[in-house]
C-alpha cells in the first residue's frame, strides 16, 4: 500500500511539473500539421475527382505522416523537454536527496512521457474527425464516400502508440542520461531520417524509429506491435537500473 | 555521551587518480550548528554528497543518529533536509508550485508550504514564478524546499552563495534561529571563517580532502599561540643565537624573525639573548594569532604538503 502511494504521489507532483511546460502544448499542437496536410490531399484530390473516399484518404495520409515524421519527432521533443527542466538546474541533486526511490523517479517519468503522447494521439484522431467534419460542410460530394472507420482509425492510432514504446523508453533514458540536449535531439532527428531508408530494405521491420508506421503493414503489424513493447519494457528497466545506480555531480 | 548527528568513519571519494576525501572522520553532534568550513575545492561538497548518498563513497561510512545511511538510506533521509550549492528550482513553476511538487513526493501535509514560506520570509512572493525571483530570494526558496519534511538535520552546502550582505546577515540569523526554536542540528559549509565563527558551536576544516581540525570554536581559539616578531640587524646570526638556544625562530623578511613565545617574559628573555649576542634589535612585537591565521595556517600547510 505504502508503494503503491508513493508512485500516485510521484504521478500528482509530476503532472505540476507539467504546468505551462512547452512539452504539453507540444501534445496538442503536433497532430495539426498532420491533419492540416492530410486535408489538403482530400481537398486537391477531391477538386480532381468528385468519388475520392474522404474518411479513408484523411485516415491514410494523417497516420501515415504521424507514424513515419511527427511522432517520432514528438517523443524526441517531449522526452527532451520534460527531462531538460530538470538538467537545466540541476534539479537531480534535490531529487535525490528526498525519500523516494530513484526507481519511482525514472518510472514515473517515462510513464508521464507515454501517456501524454497516448494523448497526442487521441488528439490526432479527434482532429480527423473534426477536420472530415468540416470538409463535408465545405464539400458535401464528400460525404458520398465511404463510413468513418473510426474503429480502424482508433485502433491504428493506439497500436502506434504502443509500437512507439520502444523509441520513448530509449529517448527517455537518452534525456535523462546527458544533459546537452543536442543529444537527446541528435538521436531522435537521426533516427527519424534513417527510418526513411531503413523502411526500403529487409531488416528496416526491426528499425526503433520504423515500429510505429509497420503496424500499418498487415504482414508486418503484430511483430512491429510485440517489438515495440517488449523493447520499451527492456529499455525501460535497463535505463531505470543505471539511472538507480547513476552517481550525481 | 553527546549524541551525534552525523558521523562518518574513514570516508574517502576518489575521482580517477585526485583523491578528493581522505579517510574523513567527522564528528557532528546533535541540537547545534556545525560549520564545515575548507577552501575552495577542498572537498566539502564532496563530502556533503556522500552524506546525502548522492555519491558512493570508495571507502568508509556515513552514520546519520548512529544508523549507517547505506542500510537505512530512505528512512534517514526523511530526517534529512538539503540545500547544496546552488537551490534546484523549477523556474516556470512560482515559488509555491516548487514547494508543493516537493510536497506531494514527500507526501507531507499542505499546511506545511505556508509555514516555510513564513520561516524564509517569502509569502509575499511565493505566487510568482521563480525565473523573476532575485538571487537571494531563490536561495531562500532553497532553504524553504530543505524544511519542508520538518527535517531533525539540516544540510546547507555554502548557502551564501551569491548573496549581498543584507542577505548573507538574514541567511546568518536564520541559521542561528533553526537549533533554538526547532531543534534541528545544522551542517553547514562555507569557505570563509567569518561566516562559520559567527553561528558554529563545532567546526571541522577540511583542506586537500583531509580534515585537518575537528572540534569546538574553543578547542579552535585554544590554537592560538602567540607569536613574537623581532626586528633585527642581523637576522641570519640572530636566527642561528635562538635556535641554538632552544627557540622556534623563522626568518618572515629580510630583517624580521617570527619566533613561538608564550608569554612577555619570553619577550624579555630573547632580548637579553640578542643584546647578549651582539645582534641589534630594533623591534619587538608580541601578537596572537587570529582566527584566519589559524584557518590560513591549517589550510596552508595541508596544501604545501600536497604539492
Amino acid at each position: 500500500m505504502t508503494t503503491l502511494f508513493i508512485w500516485l504521489r510521484a504521478l500528482h507532483a509530476e503532472t505540476l511539473r507539467l504546468k505551462r511546460t512547452l512539452a504539453l502544448r507540444l501534445v496538442f499542437i503536433a497532430p495539426l500539421p498532420v491533419v492540416l496536410l492530410a486535408a489538403i490531399v482530400v481537398w486537391e484530390k477531391s477538386a480532381e475527382n468528385s468519388a475520392v473516399d474522404l474518411w479513408d484518404t484523411l485516415s491514410k495520409v494523417s497516420l501515415g505522416a504521424w507514424s513515419l515524421f511527427m511522432f517520432p519527432l514528438l517523443i524526441t521533443l517531449v522526452t527532451t523537454l520534460l527531462n531538460s527542466l530538470d538538467h537545466s538546474d540541476k534539479i537531480w541533486k534535490h531529487l535525490f536527496a528526498l525519500p523516494v526511490p530513484r526507481s519511482v523517479v525514472y518510472l514515473t517519468r517515462l510513464l508521464v512521457g507515454e501517456l501524454l503522447l497516448a494523448i497526442s494521439s487521441l488528439a490526432l484522431v479527434a482532429l480527423i474527425l473534426g477536420t472530415g467534419w468540416v470538409l463535408m460542410r465545405l464539400r458535401p460530394a464528400l460525404a458520398s464516400g465511404g463510413g468513418l472507420p473510426l474503429h480502424e482509425i482508433l485502433k491504428n492510432s493506439l497500436r502506434m502508440w504502443l509500437a512507439a514504446g520502444f523509441i520513448i523508453a530509449l529517448q527517455h533514458w537518452i534525456s535523462i542520461r546527458w544533459a546537452a540536449f543536442t543529444i537527446s535531439l541528435g538521436a531522435g532527428i537521426a533516427g527519424t531520417f534513417c527510418a526513411l531508408f531503413a523502411s526500403g530494405v529487409s531488416v528496416g521491420r526491426y528499425f526503433p524509429w520504423l515500429l510505429p508506421a509497420n503496424v500499418l503493414s498487415p504482414e508486418i503489424a503484430s511483430l512491429s506491435l510485440w517489438l515495440g513493447i517488449g523493447g520499451g519494457l527492456a529499455v525501460a528497466l535497463l535505463g531505470c537500473a543505471a539511472f538507480v545506480r547513476r552517481d550525481v555531480s | 555521551m553527546q549524541t551525534m548527528a552525523i558521523e562518518t568513519r574513514g570516508l574517502t571519494r576518489r575521482f580517477g587518480t585526485h583523491l578528493a576525501v581522505d579517510s574523513v572522520q567527522l564528528s557532528a553532534p546533535s541540537a547545534g550548528v556545525y560549520g564545515f568550513l575548507g577552501p575552495n575545492g577542498a572537498g566539502k561538497t564532496t563530502t556533503i554528497r556522500m552524506l546525502l548518498g548522492l555519491i558512493r563513497p570508495d571507502a568508509g561510512e556515513v552514520l546519520i543518529f548512529g544508523e549507517s545511511l547505506a542500510a537505512h538510506r530512505y528512512a534517514l533521509l526523511r530526517r534529512i533536509g538539503a540545500l547544496v550549492e546552488t537551490p534546484s528550482l523549477y523556474s516556470h513553476l512560482t515559488g509555491r508550485e516548487n514547494l508543493e511538487f516537493t510536497r506531494r513526493l514527500l507526501g507531507a501535509p499542505r499546511a506545511l508550504i505556508d509555514r516555510v514560506l513564513d520561516t524564509v520570509k517569502l509569502a509575499a512572493s511565493a505566487d510568482r514564478r521563480v525565473r523573476e525571483y532575485s538571487l537571494g530570494m531563490r536561495q531562500r526558496l532553497g532553504l524553504a524546499l530543505a524544511l519542508l519534511n520538518e527535517p531533525q538535520l539540516l544540510i546547507l552546502d555554502e548557502p551564501a552563495n551569491g548573496l549581498d550582505p543584507a542577505g548573507i546577515h538574514e541567511m546568518r540569523a536564520l541559521i542561528r534561529r533553526l537549533p533554538e526554536e526547532l531543534g534541528i542540528t545544522v551542517f553547514l559549509s562555507s569557505h570563509l571563517l567569518s561566516e562559520i565563527e559567527q553561528v558554529a558551536d563545532h567546526i571541522g576544516i577540511i583542506n586537500a580532502g583531509r580534515l585537518v581540525f575537528q572540534g569546538t570554536l574553543g578547542e579552535l581559539q585554544l590554537q592560538r599561540q602567540p607569536m613574537l616578531t623581532v626586528g633585527v640587524r642581523n637576522a641570519a646570526q640572530a636566527q642561528q643565537e635562538l635556535v641554538a638556544a632552544g627557540w622556534s625562530a623563522q626568518p618572515i623578511a629580510a630583517d624580521r624573525l617570527q619566533i613561538k613565545a608564550s608569554a612577555e617574559s619570553d619577550a624579555i628573555a630573547i632580548n637579553r639573548l640578542l643584546m647578549q649576542r651582539q645582534c641589534e634589535v630594533f623591534h619587538l612585537a608580541v601578537a596572537q594569532a587570529s582566527l584566519e591565521d589559524i584557518f590560513l595556517s591549517l589550510t596552508t600547510n595541508e596544501r604545501k604538503e600536497v604539492e
